[in-house]
């Protein structure tokens, strides 16, 4: 019986461990460079991008993966321009995705129960073939990652500077937003749009707390992601009534305090002051 | 002997508040020249057009031979901007902050070899930094920072340094290493361009003071730099 339940429940976990994993690495350039709310955003565009797919005929993922780079270059073409400053207009837009998707498909008699899937997750549901697309597009995003993590790093921390310097500053931010873009759509099935930007921010945020350096935070981070969505989907699974993109979420959160915590202990034990 | 510095008929304006007016400016390879004047005279300005981050509205700018706005260019240039504009949404270790000056003459796709990590420790030692590598640059003091700051810019050995206010921050007791460093490499060949409040910092290690007053240059001697600090401050 436990064995047939774990074979059921695998692809889940792989799922939720490779999304994990992969969201914090591009979640901590995020968080660094401030733009912590693109995730969010590039998620209420990818609803859009799921709607015009199945209205389209196309498999869901495809749609939110298009519509999730474009939307991002575009917003990262406004914003190096300053033609787009301020919460309210990148609220606009990511409104205007979400309500987009919304119409489209109830047009089409489609706005069912696979909506809640898209909005907040359906991992119990993955299946390997899920996985192999999963993991494909969060092996894409590392790789890309690794290849250019010092310019990525560079223009994380002082984006004039890096382009004082000679580094191709706006091609390296649309890289990030179009890696952002792929998560986000590597993450549908594991949290759902609605939720994708916490596992991006939030296991990042935990490993902020325990690091002292950048690749610290973001190796915390992997930890903390993988944890958290082992951990929710544990308390989904064991619980059977439970949406597990929100308990994936509300474990993460409780990582971030766990580590909260932790990082003041450590603090009070080994004091840094700094020497004049 | 090549110049590394050519600006001619400068002229830049913030909106309808005129800068500079008519800067010409030749530095030759291997000159110690500091930038002076008074707060808004156009130092830093200086500089951010040195470096391609401002375009002058009248004249041209040259620097190594080519535009400044050619990454090929910008990479021979060491750069520290005023202040610590280091993002601080996450903790960044001092070696994390230094490394990224060699992001750029690395070349795509290439990772940091021994070379580079060995250059990055010379550039650390260089400002003093050598023993707090591995601590995050947000738990040390504002000196400490600044001279971090001064590390990534000098750790791609560059022809040109382009340093904004280096000293802010600093204890006056450590200035004088610091001078004596830039000294060094000016020494060596390298081009560095210092913009300072403080005449004192770098009098002894220079080779000219350039007053910039009135959207212009002038060459000044420390005695008169001091005269004319006097003066701004008299009532």
């Amino acid at each position: 019986m436990s064995r047939l339940f774990l074979s059921f429940f695998l692809p889940a976990y792989a799922a939720g461990a490779i999304v994990g994993a992969a969201a914090p690495v591009i979640g901590s350039f995020l968080v660094q460079r401030r733009l912590a709310l693109m995730g969010d955003g590039m998620g209420h565009l990818a609803f859009a991008g799921v709607a015009l797919g199945v209205a389209l005929g196309a498999a869901p993922l495809w749609g939110a993966l298009v519509v999730a780079v474009v939307g991002g270059v575009a917003l990262e073409w406004l914003r190096s321009r300053r033609r787009l400053a301020g919460d309210l207009s990148l609220a606009l837009i990511f409104y205007f995705g979400i309500a987009l998707g919304a119409v489209v498909l109830t047009a089409i008699g489609r706005f069912d129960a696979s909506a809640n899937g898209i909005l907040f997750g359906s991992i119990l549901t993955a299946t390997w073939t899920d996985v192999a697309g999963i993991g494909a597009l969060c092996a894409l995003v590392l790789a890309i990652t690794a290849l250019f993590y010092k310019e990525l790093l560079a223009v994380a921390l002082d984006e004039e500077t890096a382009r004082a310097s000679g580094l191709p500053v706006e091609r390296l931010n649309i890289l990030l937003l179009v890696m952002t873009a792929c998560l986000v759509a590597a993450g549908m099935r594991v949290v759902g749009l609605l939720l994708i930007a916490a596992l991006l921010v939030v296991p990042v945020a935990a490993g902020s707390r325990l690091a002292h350096s950048f690749r610290g935070s973001m190796l915390w981070g992997v930890g903390a992601g993988v944890l958290s969505a082992f951990a929710g989907l544990a308390i989904a699974i064991g619980r059977g009534d439970l949406a597990p993109g929100g308990t994936i979420v509300l474990a993460a959160i409780g990582a971030f305090l766990l580590a909260s915590a932790l990082g003041r202990g450590a603090a009070r034990r080994h004091p840094r002051g700094a020497t004049p | 002997m090549q110049l590394t510095v050519e600006l001619t008929g400068i002229g830049f304006a913030y909106g309808a508040t005129p800068v500079l007016d008519g800067v010409d400016l030749s530095l030759s390879e291997g000159g110690f020249v500091v930038l002076a004047g008074p707060n808004g005279s156009g130092k830093s300005t200086l500089l951010r057009l040195c470096v391609g981050l401002l375009r002058p509205q009248a004249g041209s700018v040259r620097v190594l031979g080519g535009s400044p706005i050619d990454p090929s260019v910008r990479r021979r240039i060491g750069y520290a901007p005023q202040g610590l504009r280091v993002a601080t949404s996450l903790p960044v270790s001092v070696t994390e902050v230094v490394a990224a000056g060699l992001a750029p003459s690395k070349g795509w796709l290439s990772r940091m070899d021994r070379r580079d990590w060995s250059r990055v420790n010379a550039a650390l030692d260089s400002v003093g930094l050598g023993d707090l590598s591995a601590e995050c640059l947000f738990e040390l003091s504002g000196g400490q920072q600044q001279r971090a700051i001064l590390a990534r810019a000098l750790v791609g050995e560059p022809e040109l340094l382009l340093l904004d206010e280096p000293t802010t921050g600093i204890d006056q007791s450590a200035r004088p290493a610091l001078a004596r460093e830039l000294r060094r490499r000016a020494d060596a060949g390298v081009t560095v361009v210092a913009v300072s409040h403080d005449p004192d910092d770098f009098h002894q290690f220079c080779d000219r003071i350039l007053l910039v007053e009135g959207g212009r240059l002038r060459q000044v001697t420390h005695e008169e730099l001091h005269t004319h600090i006097e003066l701004e401050a008299a009532p």
